[in-house]
């Protein structure tokens, strides 16, 4: 067999480390989108992006189960942990950019290259060169050269990392899930996002928990549904493309069931990629924006306090994702001065 | 949750015509959707017969009464469920001070008084537990024998402990959150070991002040001591699941209903307009259980309205029922049909069972069909705390008083529980909309000192609901009369309803407590109860506005034999052999228990009876070799 590309701890933690990061950072371009659908719009598109950033949610929280597992400390609070956008994935022959930017066609688009499903086509290299470009998710940690094809694969690499220390550790009669049980995020303070929080105690817990982020997010192998009858992301993000939903024995590309209602035109038209120094220095709208980062920094030092030991802060972050949701929304709801047809969005860029 | 698509019209009413069902239920509420869920488990073929619209279980049909309750002016309980000429349903604000000999006819609910109610139940599929609070308060062990023990109404003919293993049944599917420590108190008892699906919720930041200036306040009752106590109330909403639940397997919590995945409704998230709908489904509702049911080929015919229930008159079964089917609610056109089934359950609620019953005129041979008609009598007190509280924060309702519900003091004055209302005055004032058009309306305030003076109004707020008993008395009661019909043809309800004054002595002393409770917490009254508005009752020399509670109970009782009630212990039919009355119609009494939990817990119990008596009637018939 091959030798897999992660064969220490240390690579381990950090490819973990860029998975959480990863997972994390196709949040905001999903908020932003959400957000920016006129109320009581676009109802189909909503609840698909909703669900969608609900289960990256879950995701975070699966890796953070797996990296705590193993000793690893999840930190969201870590310098250069939110990118700044746009930024880059990986995307086979031609790159692309994940924007921030209002629910559109090309936000489509990026959803969709984003959650691309995982195998790469035919016998293609699953790690290949990395082309120029500027920050990246699903780029190998430890080999700063080397990219995946997709999420997918990345986290096969993940995958075959588990197994094969988990082999080492138990030659040398190590235990390599010796991490304090107490950190696990456990299902009784995160459930909804199509599937249980995992806690992660051994192998099978760990790859049950990365598989369940394969197969929500990109429907590893090609089957449109998983294992639990659910539709993965990409193709969710597809149905709105095609404007009609996916039923049972549907085959990729040819959904079948009921149409499917999406109205371009019935969404703020956010400014792309905003950034504070877009804003009027000292106007309220930079206020705002401002105000928006500090809380969605505060926002994220919260989440690392509920992975390493106190799990019942997930509780609370409930009412803090209110107050983010109403923070957003005061930005996205008004215009840009002296910028007509333009709106303002959160900028997620945090002083870290 | 996935509703199944297009499975609330996949019946058509043709198919209905030609078939014998085995079960054929009228009303998709909490009672039809868990008898149409039991009996179809077990093999049966069943049909739900639903008078409201079929569409209204898919998302879109759900978000569509969110937008009407969001756009509605009058937020109340029936403000996001469209008017239906074909299946209308009363609404809060129909109730009118009625004048003596004069029945006030102006809404669907013909109210002949003397007292006016302005009680309310949802005639939509999922029925009234759409817009229900959703507290799941077990009856009192005591609420079982209220005319041995203390006089009063009427026995059931079972006691807790029979009921009991069906609570547990009741609480799984609603998936009910409390704790066990919480809930054993003046003699409800559980099995060793048993916890609730999910763990309680916590007590709002409202509870927690209240309790402070509540919390072991003496209560002296003719001679009983009392001593008060804030704490959580059982409800049926998604919480932290219980991962001690049934024997240690843990608990799913059912989230919102949809024909695609949503995500949604986990997990309440306390955006504290539980009544009139949860807008992410955390709530329970019967929808939830309906989706299981259909999933599993449960038939529903929605539009289509019962008109008669068809007795054969050698057997005294029942042999068919006639029903309207509309197209359209706001026409009167329809399409009459007939259906078959070896059993009928109406599971239409207390007042739609009663009035179908007697619109068929089928009194029952006891004479009670219609009678004992109950509800809870609220009592309202509202006051201003000296500090920011939190109010408006969490669901309606997370704790209360519930010491008082039970006690020797039952043989003269009616037991009470006492809700907190996280929303404020809401009930009572209309706040906090009414607060807002105040201080723009006559405090001029806009900006910055519109949003501090709004807090500082509304956070302070403590409304204080009391739930009061109220026993069986046959005069209180539904009856039909030609004279009133609604656009399909079908005899409007009359009710003619009293408040007793063993009621009113519990209000009074309710109206007493809430004084002093407001004093301990050094909040200012601002209870007021105005003569014009219905609802209004003068006792002993004190005026007092009681509410409707949306429990209603009784109009087709259960007892030990047919001369004392319409339903046997299974809640058959005494005259007729296969016809089931299920809900809160069957109740003899309902203590200071909200209704639900308990009809959904005589529900399972009556599923089991139908299955059996099915088989029988079904098995061959052995001759005898004598």
């Amino acid at each position: 067999m091959t030798t897999p590309r992660i064969t220490s701890l240390e690579q381990l933690h950090s490819y973990l480390e860029a998975a959480l990061q990863l997972e994390h950072a196709t949040i905001p371009p999903y908020l932003t989108a959400l957000y920016s659908l006129h109320p009581g719009s676009n109802a189909d598109a909503r609840h698909i992006l909703r669900t969608v950033a609900v289960e990256e949610m879950l995701h975070l929280t699966l890796v953070a189960n797996v990296l705590n597992a193993v000793g690893g400390r999840p930190d969201l609070t870590k310098p250069g942990f939110v990118p700044r956008y746009p930024t880059r994935l990986p995307d086979g022959e031609v790159d692309f950019e994940v924007d921030l930017q209002a629910f559109s066609p090309e936000a489509l688009t990026t959803c969709l290259n984003i959650e691309r499903p995982g195998e790469a086509p035919g016998n293609t290299p699953r790690v290949r060169q990395r082309t120029a470009g500027q920050h990246l998710l699903a780029a190998s940690p430890d080999e700063p050269g080397m990219q995946y094809y997709s999420i997918g694969e990345f986290y096969q690499a993940i995958d075959g990392g588990l197994r094969y220390l988990h082999r080492e550790y138990e030659q040398e009669g190590k235990q390599l899930f010796a991490g304090d049980p107490g950190r696990q995020i456990t299902p009784e303070y995160f459930y909804s996002g199509g599937g249980e929080a995992i806690p992660v105690t051994d192998l099978g817990s760990a790859l049950r928990a990365l598989n369940l982020i394969a197969e929500q997010g990109e429907g590893l192998g090609g089957g449109i549904y998983d294992d639990e009858s659910e539709l993965s992301h990409y193709y969710r993000f597809q149905q709105i493309q095609l404007r009609q939903y996916y039923q049972k024995d549907d085959e990729p590309g040819h959904p079948s069931g009921p149409p499917l209602e999406v109205d371009f035109n019935a969404v703020y038209p956010v400014l792309k990629n905003a950034r504070l120094a877009d804003y009027p220095e000292g106007s309220e709208l930079y206020a705002a924006a401002e105000e928006f980062n500090a809380g969605y920094a505060d926002f994220l030092a919260h989440l690392t306090r509920a992975y390493t030991g106190e799990p019942p802060a997930l509780l609370e972050g409930v009412t803090r994702m209110f107050r983010l949701r109403d923070d957003i929304n005061r930005l996205i709801r008004n215009p840009l001065p002296d910028r007509p047809g333009v709106h303002a969005a959160p900028t997620f860029e945090l002083a870290q | 949750m996935i509703f199944p698509q297009g499975a609330t019209t996949r019946t058509e009413p043709a198919t209905v015509t030609d078939v014998e069902y085995d079960v054929v239920i009228v009303g998709g509420g909490i009672a039809g959707a868990i008898m149409a869920d039991q009996l179809n488990r077990a093999g049966q073929r069943v049909l739900i017969l639903e008078a409201g619209s079929a569409e209204d279980l898919t998302l879109t049909g759900y978000e569509d009464y969110l937008t009407r309750f969001y756009s509605a002016v009058s937020k109340d309980n029936q403000s996001p469920y469209p008017v239906n000429p074909n299946a209308p349903m009363p609404r809060s604000g129909d109730a009118q001070p009625i004048t003596p000999g004069r029945p006030d006819t102006s809404s669907y609910l013909v109210q002949n008084g003397p007292f006016s109610t302005d009680t309310t139940y949802t005639r939509v599929l999922g029925g009234t537990t759409m817009h229900w609070e959703a507290k799941t308060l077990r009856m009192l062990p005591e609420d079982f024998d209220l005319a041995t023990r203390f006089g009063q109404g009427l026995d059931w003919p079972l006691g807790y402990d029979d009921l009991e293993p069906f609570y547990r049944q009741a609480e799984r599917e609603i998936g009910v959150s409390a704790d066990v420590e919480d809930q054993a108190y003046l003699g409800i008892s559980f099995p060793p070991d048993y916890v609730f699906p999910m763990k309680g919720l916590p007590l709002s930041y409202l509870d927690q002040m209240v309790a402070q200036g509540v919390d072991g306040t003496d209560v002296d009752l003719f001679g009983e001591h009392f001593t008060l106590k804030v704490r959580g109330f059982p409800q049926g909403r998604n919480g932290i699941p219980n991962p001690a639940y049934d024997g240690g397997k843990g608990f799913t919590p059912v989230g919102a209903v949809s024909t695609n995945q949503v995500e949604e409704g986990g997990r309440c998230q306390g955006n504290n307009n539980c009544v009139p709908l949860c807008p992410v489904q955390a709530k329970y509702h019967a929808g939830k259980t309906l989706a299981k049911a259909l999933e599993n080929g449960v038939e529903v015919l929605a539009q289509a309205v019962v008109t008669k229930v068809n007795i054969d008159p050698v057997s005294g079964r029942v042999s068919h029922l006639d029903f309207r089917r509309y197209q359209d609610p706001s026409s009167a056109e329809f399409v009459s049909g007939k259906v078959r089934g070896r059993v009928f359950v109406l599971a239409a609620g207390a007042i739609e069972n009663a009035r179908l019953m007697l619109a068929s005129s089928l009194q029952s041979s006891s004479g009670l069909m219609g009678r004992n008609l109950m509800d809870h009598a609220y009592l309202l007190s509202w006051a201003l705390l000296p500090e920011i509280a939190g109010t408006m924060r969490g669901t309606n309702c997370t704790g209360g008083i519930v010491d008082l519900r039970g006690g020797g003091f039952r043989g003269r004055q009616a037991a009470f529980g006492i809700d907190i209302h996280n929303d404020g005055w809401g009930w009572a004032t209309g706040a906090p909309v009414t607060d807002l058009h105040n201080i723009v309306d006559s405090q001029h305030k806009f900006g910055p000192a519109l949003r501090n003076a709004l807090v500082s109004q509304v956070s302070r707020q403590l409304q204080l609901a009391f739930m009061i008993e109220m026993p069986a008395n046959p005069s209180n009661r539904v009856t039909v009369d030609p004279a009133y019909r609604d656009q399909l043809g079908n005899m409007r309800p009359v009710i003619s309803f009293n408040i007793p004054d063993y009621t009113m002595r519990g209000a009074a002393f309710s109206r007493r407590l809430a004084s002093r409770i407001f004093e301990r917490l050094g909040a200012e009254d601002y209870t007021t109860y105005d003569p014009a508005d219905p609802g209004y009752i003068s006792y002993e020399g004190h005026g007092y506005r009681i509410r409707g509670g949306n429990h209603l109970a009784g109009t087709h009782v259960m007892g030990t034999s047919a001369t004392n009630s319409v339903v046997d212990v299974t809640q058959r039919s005494w005259d007729h052999q296969n016809l089931y009355l299920v809900g809160a119609g069957s109740m003899p009494s309902i203590g200071s228990a909200n209704t639900t939990l308990t009809l959904a817990a005589l529900c399972f119990k009556s599923a089991t009876h139908i299955v059996q008596q099915l088989r029988e009637e079904r098995a061959p018939l052995t001759l005898s070799a004598r």
